[in-house]
């Protein structure tokens, strides 16, 4: 997707984000840093301001933050109506911009979601709401969990569009057009139909509700990648050794981003207090465990 | 592009980070918790027991509740594969899918639909998978299952509502899976609010809840569903509902907490008997909401000195309606200003949790404060 959108895009997801961090542009030691609560120096890829871990290592895998990405959400569809605000807020200021705002078929069916609707559809906004269908909200089926499966009918009067979510040239194609449709049209759903392939989340092995079965078939004839891949190799527009230098390339960059958020320097602790005004009052103190302690807050 | 993006998430598997993220996190590691779980021993009127850990004790509460109460539902996200701490688990093969089922994923339609539900006459117990998620539905909880007897002169009710939910910090859980909300709840007039400090309390208190005719809120405090072991009475059981229980006596301080913090407060008072010589009274608050000023004050008249503990926020926490309750009821018996040791007024943190909670010592501090006053 980030392929079809620009850098002045504003782009807001769920909590299963560390992608979409790093396509935004934060650096893979600093999606590490914050996994690992590290405070890291500024380095020429990150946004002036966010000097360590995306968040500081406040935020944690939930919570990645960069320019015009806006997280990270921990509360499931709470994204949804923030996003259409995003977009609000773009043709505010009339900026030729869109928001692409991303939530899951279990958020789906959160109210929340159709006042969202109902906004972006009345006030024409340039929001982009995509519909990640994986077909398990962590561990219900989507037939057991909506009365329509039929996601991108679910904005009712905002038209939509089912694509497949694994095949990458579709994915682009679609949010290119779909970008096009949110600037002049209005709002616009697309149901990206993906799936997951382990557990919603560590305390999930994501067995207990789907076949084994199931999960290896998607891996072998579905994958992105692995399909992708098939598809350029066959066509001959990279060779097999092309794709293997790429494969060695990004291990060592993932290592070297690993070994160094490990050593960075772990977030001080007086940061606890920090940030949850703005600029407080210069004797706003934050209050301990007890009474008598109080911590100025930056 | 999506391509390179996956290829990197699916490097990240095999870097350390990740195995070593999974250690932390994992449920079976070791990770030292910041309390010791002191297990009860049931009376032995309720005749045989079994070891049990929270989760089966809940388990086998609602098992007994779908078995003895044929209007008893259970319904909330993923319970019917067993729900995501196993609370629910094989409830639906043993009671039928339509009795225990899923709800899509939406907090004030679970709650609401719990409310009308109950008010049909059918037993609810809705599940809200966290406690940190329980706020879409936080205006059906106030405006409509607390106020619906008052608002209708006693014509209708919706007491057969029992709404369950895991709270409190977990050691990883960062700002959405460690929430203690239990004092947003303590501000409504019209439902009730229970938190178990185990296995034993939990059975006989959700049995208490559901069976109240009054909708009752019941936070399980997950750290405890997996670490807090003992032998719990196999029969049908009921504790009473705005009760506080003394769990250990003393002469010196009055120590006040509920769920996960009583154990920490019994360590306390152990460690203030070594080092300060100083005896402490123990008391689980149980009831929330209507809670009981009558053990608490009757407990300060004696010993002078409350110190009230809990995981959430200090400003506006539990703590300070009991905090101004004994002031009031109990000024001149007092010997030292009421302490409170609470979270910081900050969200949840993520890395700073081992910093934020109210461990033992911090506790300890504030006895300190108490005697030294």
């Amino acid at each position: 997707m980030e392929s079809s959108i620009t850098k002045e895009d504003a782009v807001i997801t769920a909590y299963r984000a560390h992608g979409w961090t790093y396509v935004r542009g934060v650096a893979p030691h600093a999606i590490l840093g914050e996994l690992t609560g590290r405070n890291i120096a500024v380095s020429p890829h990150e946004m002036a301001g966010r000097t360590s871990g995306c968040a500081k290592g406040k935020g944690g895998s939930m919570h990645m933050y960069t320019k015009n990405f806006y997280g990270g959400n921990g509360i499931v569809g709470a994204q949804v109506p923030l996003g259409a605000g995003i977009a609000f807020g773009l043709k505010y200021e009339n900026k030729p911009n869109i928001c692409v705002t991303l939530y899951g078929d279990g958020a789906a069916n959160q109210g929340q979601l159709f006042e969202a609707y109902n906004m972006a559809k009345l006030w024409n906004l340039p929001c982009v709401f995509v519909c990640e269908n994986n077909g398990y909200g962590m561990g219900t089926s989507v037939e057991r969990a909506s009365a329509s499966t039929d996601y991108y009918t679910r904005g009712d009067y905002i038209p939509g569009m089912r694509i497949d979510g694994m095949d990458v040239l579709a994915v682009r194609e679609a949010t290119k057009f779909a970008r096009e449709y949110a600037l002049n049209n209005g709002p616009i759903l697309i149901e990206a139909a993906t799936y997951r392939y382990h557990g919603h989340s560590m305390s999930d092995p994501g067995t207990s509700y789907r076949a084994r079965e199931e999960i290896k078939e998607m891996r072998e004839t579905r994958d992105p990648i692995t399909v992708f891949r098939r598809k350029i190799l066959e066509c001959s527009l990279v060779t097999p050794e092309e794709l293997k230098k790429v494969d060695i390339e990004v291990d060592k960059e993932i290592d070297k981003a690993a070994d160094q958020a490990k050593k960075d320097p772990e977030i001080p602790l007086g940061e606890l207090y920090n940030n949850i005004y703005i600029h407080p009052d210069p004797d706003y103190t934050v209050r301990g465990c007890d009474p008598s302690i109080r911590v100025i807050s930056h | 592009m999506a391509a390179p993006a996956k290829t990197i998430l699916r490097r990240f598997r095999h870097t350390g980070v990740l195995k070593e993220l999974s250690k932390v996190t994992s449920l079976n590691f070791a990770r030292a918790a910041h309390f010791t779980y002191v297990p009860d021993t049931p009376p032995a009127v309720y005749g045989d027991t079994t070891r049990m850990n929270l989760v089966q004790a809940i388990n086998n509460t609602l098992d007994l509740t779908l078995a003895t109460d044929p209007t008893a539902v259970l319904f909330g996200e993923d319970v019917a594969f067993g729900g995501v701490f196993r609370c629910s688990n094989e409830l639906k093969n043993k009671h039928g899918g339509d009795r225990v089922f899923n709800s899509p994923l939406s907090e004030q339609g679970i709650v609401a639909f719990g409310i009308g539900l109950a008010v049909g006459g059918a037993t609810a117990i809705a599940e809200i998978q966290f406690a940190d998620y329980i706020f879409p539905a936080f205006d059906q909880i106030t405006n409509e299952a607390a106020k619906f007897r008052y608002r209708s002169g006693n014509l209708f009710d919706c007491g057969k509502l029992t709404i369950r939910t895991p709270c409190g910090a977990v050691g990883h859980g960062a700002l959405y899976h460690s929430q203690s909300p239990e004092a947003f709840f303590a501000h409504i007039p019209g439902i009730k609010v229970v938190i178990p400090r185990g296995p034993y309390q939990a059975k006989g208190l959700l049995l208490s809840c559901i069976r109240d005719p009054n909708p009752c809120v019941f936070f399980e405090p997950k750290i405890l569903y997996r670490g807090a072991i003992e032998e719990v009475p196999t029969k049908d059981y009921t504790l009473p509902l705005s009760q506080a229980e003394v769990v250990q006596e003393g002469n010196d301080v009055t120590l006040v907490g509920w769920g996960t913090q009583v154990h920490v407060l019994l360590e306390v008072a152990k460690i203030a008997q070594e080092k300060l010589g100083m005896s402490c009274e123990v008391i689980d608050l149980r009831t929330i909401l209507p809670w009981d000023s009558d053990t608490i004050c009757k407990s300060v008249v004696k010993t002078g000195r409350l110190l009230v503990a809990h995981e959430a926020t200090h400003t506006m926490g539990f703590a300070a309606e009991i905090a101004a309750t004994v002031q009031s009821e109990c000024f001149l018996n007092l010997e030292s200003p009421i302490e409170r040791v609470c979270g910081y007024d900050t969200p949840f943190p993520h890395v700073f949790e081992p910093f934020y909670i109210p461990d033992q010592w911090k506790c300890l501090e504030g006895i300190k404060k108490l005697v030294n006053y």
